[in-house]
């Protein structure tokens, strides 16, 4: 161990006219169990109180550390840099707008995306009855829930979705997972046909190429492969309603093929 | 659309991008079986020109030759017209795309790329071979051969048979992945059998080739 670590960081400042992109390097001794979240706060610290980049949780759950780590999209705090070579290059995420160094505003794009798709559950607020107790949830299904609603927000999927480099309007795996975790979600009263006016287009399901750059990034080890393909079978079902046979149709959604309501 | 969606301002509810990315699908995979049955039948000239023969003929017989031949052709168009939908023809994606592929040296990223390219070069090749085989029926193996041996199309074979191979594999592997065929658990199992096939395949068709070559006209 005890490398000499030779960490080179882009560096630029969109509001300062002067500022021209360009990759700065420092040299830092490594140590056990450092992580990049460590090394940049030590860079930060000892050398260029300047450097800009977002960190809050420092354990994996706050999502604001993303950046590219030699070319791949992760989070800082996650990252051993004895996982990394002695050289290790640095980036801001792609995609998000650069608000300086290696910091990106990820908060605007999810707004947007979640105003996109409605990201909560459609419930009949009429009905409402604030005295009557909770209806309850199996655990099993709970869980299931749960599994996707682990997403932190982080954008290292969006960052690593070629298609979304391509296409700025493309909503990304974090949000047609979401949309899995509303299928699944009794509460949510929409229908197959409301999550297809949602995510049933380009811009959402439709537009994934399959390249998979979202599952083999995610920090939090999402199964985003398994539940793109979900939602993509459920809604080119829901597509061909009227033009396939409905047997067919009904027994391929009973058979694991599709999200239904519990 | 009707009145009140003609000017987009409250946009019609639609199921057609649905629709095109399942006829998309169903192209591809017809495409596919077709492109691998299509060799295989081919490759009979390895075993002997004489079954390479019949086989053309019963094809030419029931008119699967002169009717399928060309419908296969329409579903190229179509699965292009479709797949293209999603290819970097702005000059910024292209960029974008390519950027990004340096950047996450990722494979299935990159397997993209091979595959927006190989299309367009089979959209060239194939369309020229589909004319050139259908406008002088019946197939015999001779022909082909002649086809080889005097013309130039040996290296246009050369440059086709490995792009349309390793299209069909990679869109194989893709539909697979997109529509949550292949899980994945089973994801790497996949991208070995994707290659081995590839390889199976190219070989098959160079051995054909080779036959070709070397068939006594």
């Amino acid at each position: 161990m005890n490398r000499k670590l030779h960490i080179k960081i882009f560096r630029y400042n969109p509001l300062d006219p002067d500022s021209t992109p360009h990759m700065q390097s420092f040299h830092i001794n490594e140590y056990d169990s450092m992580t990049l979240f460590i090394a940049l706060n030590q860079i930060r610290d000892e050398m260029d109180p300047s450097l800009k980049f977002d960190f809050c949780c420092r354990a994996g759950i706050c999502g604001s550390c993303g950046m590219v780590i030699n070319g791949r999209p992760g989070l800082a705090c996650h990252t051993q840099t004895r996982d990394l070579p002695a050289e290790i290059t640095l980036h801001p995420l792609p995609v998000f707008k650069l608000l300086g160094d290696l910091s990106v505003d990820t908060g605007t794009w999810f707004r947007d995306a979640g105003t996109k798709i409605e990201a909560w559950v459609h419930g009949n607020d009429a009905a409402f009855d604030p005295a009557a107790e909770e209806v309850r949830m199996e655990n099993a299904l709970a869980e299931e829930i749960f599994e996707l609603d682990r997403c932190i927000e982080c954008g290292c999927c969006i960052a690593a979705c070629g298609t979304a480099r391509m296409r700025e309007d493309f909503l990304g795996a974090a949000s047609i997972v979401r949309i899995a975790r509303f299928a699944m979600d009794p509460r949510d009263l929409r229908s197959d046909d409301d999550y297809y006016d949602v995510i049933g287009n380009d811009q959402g399901v439709f537009g994934c190429m399959g390249l998979l750059g979202c599952q083999d990034v995610c920090p939090k080890h999402i199964p985003l492969q398994d539940q793109l393909g979900i939602m993509r079978r459920m809604l080119v079902l829901n597509s061909v309603k009227g033009i396939l046979p409905r047997a067919v149709i009904n027994s391929l959604k009973h058979k694991g093929c599709c999200h239904e309501k519990h | 659309m009707n009145l009140s969606t003609i000017t987009l301002h409250v946009p019609e509810q639609s199921k057609i991008a649905g629709r095109l990315d399942f006829v998309m699908m169903v192209s591809g995979a017809l495409l596919i079986l077709f492109l691998w049955a299509h060799l295989l039948l081919v490759s009979s000239v390895v075993l002997s020109p004489v079954i390479m023969n019949a086989l053309a003929h019963f094809f030419e017989a029931t008119y699967m030759a002169q009717v399928g031949g060309p419908a296969i052709f329409v579903v190229m168009l179509i699965h292009f017209i479709l797949a293209a939908r999603k290819m970097p023809f702005e000059q910024g994606q292209w960029k974008a795309f390519v950027a990004h592929s340096r950047m996450m040296r990722h494979k299935d990223t990159t397997l993209w790329l091979v595959q927006v390219v190989s299309a367009i070069i089979i959209l060239v090749l194939a369309s020229a071979h589909v004319f050139t085989v259908l406008s002088d029926l019946p197939i015999t193996a001779a022909k082909s051969a002649a086809r080889i041996q005097n013309g130039s199309w040996l290296p246009i074979y050369l440059v086709l048979l490995p792009m349309a191979e390793m299209h069909v594999g990679i869109g194989f592997y893709r539909i697979g992945i997109k529509y949550g065929l292949i899980s994945s658990a089973r994801r790497a199992w996949y991208q070995r059998a994707e290659v081995i096939m590839m390889a199976g395949f190219i070989t098959i068709g160079l051995i054909t080739l080779a036959r070709f070559k070397w068939l006594s006209i």
